[in-house]
């Protein structure tokens, strides 16, 4: 049960106030885990950028800051945050946004449910389904299903508009039930 | 909208909608069902919309309470974190002001039922909510009324898009452009009419305060006049006092926050906040001191439990608030003093 509203947690947390910081950093440490490990492809640098990402927040609670939603902006400041420090770890080679998300942002079997609600899509192979979808696609499935975000939010956090995280989206459903559909088609014929 | 012209938004913002594409609530699916049905040039896009709402399933990994517990563990003592009571008031005060938001969310009372028994036959449909009980409705038009508590909505089964209000609600209403049917929303002050259009009506405090989100209505009040709103606009009017307020409100106010469970306020005085306690909850409310009812409060306050929302209230206006049977004694807090 869900206690607190963000936007009551962030009061409390910007007025410094002793739980306050306990709770947003337990309720937002796991999703910024996940997402910026799904960027970094690595657990120990995203958990020592987690660490100075929750301090600093702390430290620059009094800046004004304009946050329409609390973990739209906690996701897009950790994203960026976590951007910059891979680029810096990687200086000889310099290392774009784009390339970063092509070579790190990826679905692992496990994290596929057996049961999916949409029945065209085939559990067995839907990761590699996904996985062959373009960065953006990926990055809008992954924050829509895995995240629950809202259209709105997933716009401010990948810095598009609405309109076209939508068209993101539609598309990636689109190529998801095409291919999963050929699969199947592909499997049906090899049995006869 | 026009009809020929939907596009994806058009049904995924609709709460309805992903009830029928989820299989989820009995009315929602006949009223989809017959849609589509109604207008079956629209079926890709139905389609599409629903296999976005449906979507991926994932199983979230997320990392578990032992390993976040230990890395808060490690960041705590990293922090200065002050103790709430060592804390000078100013300082409290004045981040108060940076926080949030820019205009007062309307207070409530009640009025009388009286006006409503004359409707009270078998052919009037009723939705009523409980004290803090919030609910989304869909009218047989395909109209989103979103029910604040201890609030009454009624219609006739013959004419569902002429609704009587007594509390405070929110409107999103279905546009019919083929036929230009209108919507009424009826209150003891004024009748709101309507096209296509998002609004927000409350007739607590013996008056009736209507807010325009989107499109434009007309107001009629009770002695004869009639008003027209554009956006971001509020008219309230009391029909014992007569008394007209038409203003615009800033854009973004917290006029409809209530929806999603919090109450948030601009410095406004702690005895108007407890009067939307005292309605949302039907509690009464009691001060040691009468200087306590003019404490400012800034913040956001969760509506939808009662005892969260007392501790919340506490802590922005540090006082002690004491919930006995059905009244609340607000006190000094012997700390801060």
């Amino acid at each position: 049960m869900e206690l607190h509203s963000d936007e009551t947690l962030w009061y409390f947390f910007k007025k410094g106030e002793h739980n306050a910081f306990s709770l947003l950093f337990k309720k937002f440490y796991p999703q910024l885990h996940v997402y910026g490990t799904k960027i970094s492809s690595s657990p120990a640098i995203t958990e020592d950028c987690l660490q100075n990402f929750f301090i600093q927040l702390f430290e620059e609670r009094d800046k004004p800051r304009n946050i329409k939603n609390l973990k739209a902006y906690l996701f897009v400041s950790f994203k960026r945050r976590l951007i910059k420090q891979l680029q810096s770890n990687q200086k000889n080679v310099p290392i774009s946004e784009a390339q970063l998300f092509k070579t790190n942002f990826n679905f692992s079997a496990e994290e596929i449910s057996i049961h999916q609600e949409v029945q065209f899509l085939c559990t067995r192979t839907l990761n590699s389904l996904i996985n062959q979808l373009s960065p953006r696609q990926k990055e809008v499935i992954y924050l829509k299903y895995y995240s629950e975000m809202n259209i709105t939010d997933i716009a401010e956090v990948m810095d598009m508009n609405y309109q076209s995280v939508l068209n993101t989206l539609q598309k990636a459903m689109k190529k998801l039930r095409v291919s999963s559909e050929n699969q199947q088609i592909k499997t049906i014929l090899k049995k006869n | 909208m026009k009809n020929n012209d939907l596009n994806l938004s058009f049904f995924l913002e609709d709460a309805s909608f992903e009830n029928w594409a989820r299989g989820l609530n009995k009315n929602d699916i006949e009223y989809w069902n017959l849609w589509i049905r109604n207008n079956p040039q629209h079926i890709e896009t139905v389609e599409s919309a629903k296999s976005i709402i449906l979507g991926v399933s994932f199983v979230q990994q997320y990392p578990d309470k032992i390993k976040v517990d230990h890395e808060l563990a490690k960041i705590l003592p990293k922090l200065a974190i002050e103790e709430p009571a060592v804390k000078p008031k100013k300082s409290l005060r004045s981040s108060q002001k940076i926080f949030l938001l820019t205009t007062a969310a309307i207070f409530l009372i009640l009025l009388s039922w009286n006006g409503l028994s004359l409707f009270n036959n078998y052919n009037t449909t009723t939705h009523k909510t409980n004290f803090g009980e919030i609910i989304d409705l869909k009218l047989p038009d395909g109209t989103s009324v979103v029910l604040n508590g201890n609030s009454k909505i009624s219609y006739n089964k013959n004419n569902p898009r002429l609704i009587t209000l007594d509390g405070e609600a929110y409107f999103k209403v279905k546009s019919i452009p083929s036929t230009n049917a209108k919507f009424w929303v009826l209150t003891e002050d004024l009748k709101v009419e309507v096209l296509g259009t998002q609004f927000h009506v409350n007739t607590r405090k013996k008056k009736t305060n209507v807010v325009l989100d989107e499109g434009s209505i007309h107001l009629e009040f009770n002695n004869g006049t009639v008003t027209k709103m554009i956006p971001g606009e509020l008219v309230s009017f009391s029909k014992e006092s007569e008394n007209l307020i038409h203003k615009k409100v800033s854009v973004k106010t917290p006029y409809a926050l209530w929806r999603g469970g919090t109450y948030a306020f601009n410095e406004i005085p702690l005895k108007e906040v407890m009067f939307n306690i005292e309605n949302t909850y039907g509690i009464k409310v009691l001060y040691s001191n009468d200087s306590l009812k003019n404490i400012p409060i800034s913040g956001g306050i969760p509506n939808q439990n009662l005892k969260i929302c007392i501790a919340a209230i506490e802590k922005a206006t540090g006082t002690r608030i004491i919930h006995k049977n059905d009244t609340l004694q607000v006190t000094e807090n012997p700390i801060n003093n």
